[in-house]
């Protein structure tokens, strides 16, 4: 991501439910961020909102100091960003053919298509599978396909939903040992979750959402990392 | 008994020993249903797609239209298009009425409702997350649509081949703009209707064999697609 990202005053409401009510949240490159909350709390609504999927009833984006109506900003979003749904959908081909679609999507020539593909196979450990159907592959493969074929388009900023929820042990180790990579290679990365713990290790900053605003939490005490005791701070307005 | 019993070997007879004229029945329906087909799958395919993922006014009510559509009669759609194409109607000029071509038009305004309203219910009930998928990886929309109608290939599948089914065996619209002429808009349909009339019985049943094997097979090419597809 180049230069900063900020979202200010977004609005979602479903019925007479104002389910978000964010004042302002800002994303800097290369940082990796976890919101957490309750089941129904927002989180996927929030991520989709910002990949530029889901259309808020109010808000503005500022890029580079310069503040964007939501119209303006939506193919930004959605040409910067790449969302990653709690159960990533495996289109009905090989892994190869997954991991290639946002390449050929995007009209990538052949010839480096395929060699950016077998780069991306390689690094996300799918070498082996490369001819398998993926929709044959269990939770653990199926994460590690979604985030290849994320990754591979180059994105500003990844938007992960629960990437280990309902997964196993050693599914879910390779999980965060893939975002932690990602995190390496510079990434800017926001995480959503609502089992917190495993992912305060590793990202920069943590956000509480609850009744539609985001809350700042500490992450410097390790103890306070559960969110039953978590030090709750209003996010400051406007930074 | 005995007289079914000789024309059904008659029958068999006449497709064994490839019958020059039952044979030019059995072309001349293929030929005007599969150009049907191919002249309206595209567009319905297209409307199934924006009734079940468009956000429009009226999407609904559009939906329900089509539904109704589906119940509409043959003979009433050969009764509309007769008047439209007979020498005094409207579209008379055109000089339509008793070729093929009334007949393509006929089994295609059949087959458009068919089509759009299954292939409708296979996109509604396919994964928005298809969708948003392709949509998050770069995809335009137009692509984005194709993959969602990949994805759900097997359900339009069933829907093209349900329209296929039904304009194949339809006798009313085709006998009503096509007239039933010999060696030009005699199909398998109207053959079997008017000539079993007049005693033609081993042509008949020929004739009904013909698309009780057609259905049986493809029957069987849809069960085996969707029995792979639910295995994956
Ligand atoms: N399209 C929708 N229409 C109405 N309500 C919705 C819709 N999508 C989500 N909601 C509601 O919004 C709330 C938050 O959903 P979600 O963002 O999925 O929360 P989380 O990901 O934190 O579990 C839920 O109560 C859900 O029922
Ligand atoms: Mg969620």
């Amino acid at each position: 991501m180049q230069g900063s990202l900020r979202f200010d005053n977004i609005e979602k409401v479903y019925g007479d439910r104002v389910l978000l009510s964010i004042d302002t949240f800002r994303m800097n490159p290369g940082e990796c961020t976890l919101i957490s909350g309750d089941n129904g709390s927002g989180k996927t609504t929030l991520l989709k909102i910002m990949s530029g999927l889901l259309k808020p009833e109010q808000g503005t984006v500022t890029k580079n100091e310069i503040t964007l109506s939501w119209i303006k900003a939506r193919p930004i979003l959605q040409s910067e960003s790449v969302y990653l749904h709690q159960a990533p959908y495996m289109f009905d081909t090989s892994v190869f053919n997954n991991v290639a679609y946002g390449l050929r999507a995007t009209k990538v020539p052949k010839s480096q298509m395929e060699e950016r593909v077998w780069q991306a196979l390689r690094w996300g450990n799918l070498d082996h599978l490369t001819p398998r159907n993926a929709k044959l592959l269990s939770g653990g493969e199926r994460q590690r396909v979604a985030l290849t074929r994320a990754r591979i388009v180059n994105p500003g900023f990844l938007l992960l939903d629960e990437p280990t929820a309902s997964m196993d042990r050693g599914s879910r180790q390779q999980t965060y040992e893939l975002i932690q990579r990602l995190q390496r290679e510079g990434m800017s990365i926001v995480i959503s979750a609502h089992d917190v713990e495993a992912f305060s290790n590793i990202v920069d900053r943590h956000f509480f959402l609850e009744a539609g605003h985001l809350h700042k939490v500490d992450i410097g005490t390790k103890q306070h990392k559960h969110k039953s005791n978590a030090v709750v701070t209003p996010f400051p307005k406007n930074r | 008994m005995q007289e079914v019993y000789q024309a059904t070997v008659d029958a068999l007879f006449l497709l064994i020993a490839a019958d020059p004229g039952i044979w030019e029945i059995i072309g001349i329906s293929f030929s005007v249903s599969l150009q049907a087909i191919i002249y309206i799958t595209p567009p319905s395919l297209m409307i199934a797609f924006l009734l079940a993922y468009g956000n429009f006014r009226g999407r609904r009510a559009l939906v329900s239209i089509f539904h109704t559509l589906l119940a509409v009669p043959a003979v009433v759609v050969g009764l509309t298009l007769y008047i439209l194409l007979s020498r005094n109607g409207p579209l008379g000029d055109l000089k339509l009425l008793f070729t093929q071509t009334a007949m393509v038009i006929g089994q295609m305004i059949l087959a458009f409702p068919i089509v759009v309203a299954m292939a409708h219910s296979a996109l509604q009930s396919s994964d928005r997350v298809i969708w948003e998928t392709a949509k998050t990886l770069g995809a335009s929309p137009q692509r984005a649509m194709i993959t969602v109608m990949y994805e759900a290939r097997f359900g339009l599948f069933a829907a093209i081949v349900a329209a296929f089914s039904r304009i194949i065996a339809e006798v009313g619209c085709s006998l009503m703009v096509g007239g039933n002429i010999l060696h030009h808009t005699r199909n398998i349909p109207t053959a079997i209707t008017l000539e079993t009339s007049k005693g033609e019985f081993a042509q008949g049943i020929a004739l009904g064999m013909v698309l009780l094997i057609l259905a049986l097979v493809l029957n069987l090419f849809l069960g085996s697609a969707r029995y792979r597809f639910e295995a994956a």
